[in-house]
């Protein structure tokens, strides 16, 4: 297996080379861009499906409810004379609730963008990140080698500046 | 020539400019780290006496037991909310011109937080005996009890603390990814390891755009509940003008109030001592001056109301605290308030004409300080005049809490000088618009 970069100046050529590629067989875990800053591609050219929300959603959910049981418990665990007040009040354990509830999102958010951005979990840990120029995109794409001439060729068609390969 | 607008400039240019700040310490950013570390190494010796002493070397006595601690406490709380409210609303509404100054803003939260969550610890007295306040069961198998105001504090704080951090932390990743390309210091090591090995793919930015717009939902969210819990902390004691129902949303609009005037004051000192015209211009400037504009009006609206309320019902124990506040021992702290958080932004800013960097910079430090004697007014001033009239009484802080208070705004000098000096303090890679952006 080896490694094709090219690079491109124009939003339009990448997008098209990316589907070209894609097209031809390239699967969207093949193919990579690097910038310098956020490239945004029109939906279905390359998509990267998340579950940053939902799980975000779970896991506030999650911490709500334990946190909520725990204070239950924590009132229920030893028994004090409260005057008449109830052991367990809604209102004031609602506050805590909310509280964990947020922590639970903002904990889960930070977690599923360690994940989904693949920080620590590379695919490939040794493969090539190409310098990317500045006001240019870099396109990675992980091939086969009897493939890499028809990826370059593709490349360079949609208007790659350069196209180098890696082993 | 007229200077190329920054949105103009290339990538490289403007990480010249916001990385040269970066460049090694010079004498100047010494001396003024080593004025605000004796300061703070001042407040240091005085909770070392408080803690020695115990806390009647401090003006804390009967019935006043809420002072200049619970004061910096919420004042600090508020100033909090620069950042997260301020770029969090930003963000969401997707306003172009937030972009130099999110970061800054960013900064100003986690160090606020940091400073204002020291101050439940300081009061406490024995402040060893902090984790008390967390629920895990102690020697005699209690628990906290979890219908205390301050067991909310310290769930809420919590909450916003790890969430401030992480707000600043993502978007500041792409940043220290460039930093630790480009830097061959001894800070190479750290910006490498903060980097998590960031590479610029696309799955990577996905990621991050995704989580920043989640994270500003949420954190927005608890930003509000955060300083409405603070605020029932009084409204939940049945004390004459605490007991109030807008309490919550009165607290957060002075929050908010005073947090865009700290942003400003970090802004034009930042601009010009870092030489950032070219990034921080008018236009930010002039729009974070009619904000602050605007939430002078929303403040003195809330003022009025509570105020009017409470004189239309005239009932004797909040009458007391009333008279205290607008023409008794407090009147002139009240009105050089209203004069600070009002009269004064509503000239210099209102007025055209009269708005420029140096005004709207005067302005916020007065909103600072008119927020101040705010909080101020609220705690003292009705815990100065109980139900019970024979037990009114007068607060006069010590050195302890004088010196404490100072440490305080010094820790932040410092802090912030540290940060600036170690990161861009405006984000480089969202500079520029994208190209999904209309301006």
């Amino acid at each position: 297996m080896i490694w094709l970069i090219g690079e491109f100046r124009k939003h339009d050529e990448l997008a098209d080379a990316i589907r070209d590629l894609r097209g031809s067989g390239f699967t969207a875990e093949d193919i990579e861009v690097f910038s310098e800053e956020p490239v945004e591609l029109r939906k279905g050219v390359l998509d990267r499906p998340s579950k940053m929300s939902l799980t975000a959603v779970l896991s506030a959910m999650a911490f709500g409810s334990l946190a909520t049981w725990f204070v239950y418990y924590a009132q229920n665990d030893y028994r004090l004379r409260s005057g008449g007040m109830p052991y367990f009040s809604f209102w004031s354990t609602g506050v805590i609730t909310y509280e964990t509830t947020m922590l639970g999102a903002i904990l889960a958010i930070f977690g599923a963008f360690l994940w989904e951005s693949r920080l620590f979990r590379r695919r490939h840990p040794h493969a090539p990140i190409p310098e990317c120029p500045p006001n240019s995109m870099c396109l990675r794409v992980h091939c086969a080698k009897i493939d890499a001439e028809i990826g370059a060729s593709k490349m360079r068609e949609h208007g790659a500046v350069e196209v180098k390969q890696c082993d | 020539m007229a200077a190329r607008a920054p949105e103009t400039l290339s990538y490289g240019q403007i990480r010249e400019d916001l990385f040269r700040p970066l460049s090694p310490f010079n004498s100047k950013w010494i001396f003024t780290c080593l004025a605000a570390f004796v300061f703070v190494v001042l407040g240091l010796v005085a909770w070392g006496f408080q803690l020695h002493d115990g806390m009647g070397i401090t003006g804390l006595k009967r019935p006043i037991f809420w002072g200049f601690y619970v004061i910096d406490f919420v004042f600090w709380i508020g100033i909090s909310h620069a950042g997260t409210l301020i770029s969090a609303i930003l963000r969401l509404t997707d306003a172009q011109w937030r972009k130099p100054i999110t970061r800054a803003a960013e900064a100003i939260t986690v160090f606020a937080l940091m400073i204002g969550g020291l101050f439940p610890i300081i009061h406490l007295g024995r402040a060893w005996l902090f984790y008390w306040l967390i629920p895990v069961p102690n020697g005699r198998l209690l628990w906290p009890n979890f219908r205390s105001p301050l067991v909310w504090d310290l769930t809420a704080i919590l909450t916003y603390v790890t969430g401030s951090v992480i707000y600043l932390y993502l978007p500041l990743i792409p940043d220290v990814a460039q930093l630790a390309k480009v830097n061959q210091t001894w800070r190479k090591k750290i910006y490498r390891l903060l980097s998590l090995g960031w590479s610029g793919s696309d799955t990577e930015w996905h990621a991050l755009e995704r989580a920043m717009k989640l994270m500003a939902c949420v954190i927005l969210a608890v930003a509000i509940s955060v300083h409405t819990i603070v605020a029932w902390d009084f409204a939940m004691a049945i004390s004459p003008m605490w007991h109030s129902t807008i309490f919550g949303p009165y607290f957060v609009v002075g929050a908010i109030f005073s947090g865009i005037a700290a942003l400003m004051v970090v802004m034009s000192v930042i601009r010009r001592v870092m030489h950032l015209e070219r990034y921080l211009t008018w236009r930010h400037f002039n729009n974070l001056a009619l904000l602050l504009l605007l939430m002078s009006l929303l403040w003195l609206y809330f003022t009025a109301s509570e105020h009017l309320t409470v004189w239309y019902g005239n009932e004797p124990s909040e009458m007391g605290v009333f008279g205290a506040r607008v023409r008794g021992p407090y009147a002139p702290y009240f009105w050089a308030m209203v004069i600070l958080n009002f009269v004064v932004p509503f000239i210099l800013l209102g007025i055209r004409k009269l708005r420029t960097f140096t005004t709207a910079t005067i302005a916020s430090v007065c909103v600072l300080i008119g927020m101040w004697l705010e909080r101020y007014l609220i705690v003292v001033a009705t815990l100065g005049n109980p139900r019970l009239s024979s037990a009114h009484a007068v607060y006069a802080p010590t050195w302890i809490e004088l010196a404490i208070t100072a440490a305080t705004f010094a820790a932040m000098v410092l802090l912030y000088m540290i940060f600036a000096k170690m990161f861009p303090i405006i984000a480089v890679w969202e500079f520029k618009p994208h190209p999904h952006e209309d301006d």
